[in-house]
């Protein structure tokens, strides 16, 4: 593992935030994530069956305009991307490989990683956001929202940690 | 007072999707160097191993919180322009609670997992296709929970306005919540390593 060769939480955290501030000042809105990732669901639906997807009451609400694609999350997550490659790629820590806790297989890894997506996926926009949209933006706001999220998510995780205790550890 | 920019009308939708670029890239960039997109370091708060996911986004928040509400009260940003992110109570409790067993079993949240990928993950490739799984499976079972989704609905409710208190009472009292978290948490890894 590339020990130490990030930087601190805290200096980390005050870049998040000053990111996040210079948002709010710019546009008016906050960060997010979840829903870009709503937005490639649309659009590989609509790829296999058009008609089906465009039947979905819940994904109608990104079916009002041009592309679904042209949307400011889409945008936002490929600057994501961008960021993290250059930080990735300068401190030279870039590695291609399928991260793993050391004890699990590989298809082991294959069954967490797509049914913790899954649920991450559902949990979100039953959530109306995630870390990024609800979280971080919400409880920066002081707004209920993210500190009803914020908390409920520690505590489920603390609580699952305790029954998966080899998960990660 | 001309900020929001955006809201302002100081640009267009076009424009402001070069700034969503910008944006996200300071946004990955910091997320990356913060260990962010490590499954490890991600998970380790829930066993008490690393405590980079608080430690990040607390200081994150109060940044962002003290910034935001000053500018506002500086007059320097219109509040009533700002998008708040709207409550409803039960919908985002139990959305958070799934949440945070997904993050758990995944090892990454939706941005973690794209900074994940962009440090060679790819197992975070997989946990983005599950997130678009998981996406359509909310979408497809969503008219059975619509009347839950749309329940306790506070609009634009932020604790100032519940508790009736002054925003900086409750920026002060999360700084203090902060103080004393970051500060058990940094005796606690001192000990343990």
């Amino acid at each position: 593992m590339e020990k130490n060769s990030f930087w601190s939480p805290y200096v980390s955290g005050i870049g998040l935030g000053l990111t996040l501030l210079a948002t709010f000042y710019v546009m008016g809105k906050g960060l997010g994530a979840s829903s870009a990732f709503s937005i490639f669901s649309v659009v590989a639906t609509q790829k296999i069956d058009p008609e089906y997807a465009g039947g979905l009451k819940y994904f109608s609400r990104y079916l009002s305009g041009g592309s679904p694609l042209k949307d400011w999350m889409v945008f936002e997550i490929l600057g994501l991307f961008v960021g993290a490659l250059t930080g990735a790629l300068l401190s030279r820590s870039f590695r291609l490989k399928f991260d793993k806790p050391s004890h699990m297989t590989g298809g082991g890894r294959l069954f967490t990683a797509l049914s913790g997506g899954i649920l991450l996926g559902f949990a979100a926009r039953l959530a109306r956001g995630c870390t990024s949209g609800v979280a971080l933006t919400g409880g920066a706001q002081l707004a209920v929202a993210g500190w009803v999220f914020v908390i409920a998510m520690f505590v489920s995780g603390f609580i699952f940690a305790a029954v998966f205790r080899r998960m990660w550890s | 007072m001309n900020s929001p920019l955006y809201e302002y009308g100081l640009f267009g939708e076009g424009a402001s999707l070069i700034v969503a670029l910008v944006v996200g890239f300071f946004f990955g960039l910091f997320l990356e160097r913060g260990g962010l997109g490590n499954p490890h370091k991600l998970t380790g708060v829930f066993y008490l191993k690393d405590f980079a996911v608080p430690k990040a986004m607390f200081t994150a928040i109060l940044v962002a919180s003290s910034g935001l509400y000053l500018l506002g009260d500086l007059k320097l940003l219109d509040m009533t322009r700002i998008w708040i992110v709207p409550t409803f109570f039960w919908p985002q409790l139990v959305g958070g609670a799934l949440f945070g067993l997904g993050y758990l079993v995944a090892g990454y949240c939706p941005g973690t997992a794209v900074a994940g990928l962009a440090s060679g993950r790819l197992d975070a490739l997989v946990a983005m296709f599950g997130m678009i799984a998981g996406s359509l499976l909310f979408a497809v079972v969503y008219p059975a929970l619509e009347h839950f989704y749309m329940s306790s609905g506070l609009g634009t409710a932020t604790l100032p306005s519940v508790l009736g208190v002054n925003h900086w009472v409750v920026i002060a009292i999360v700084v203090l919540m902060a103080g004393m978290m970051f500060y058990s948490m940094e005796r606690f890894e001192r000990k343990s390593h």
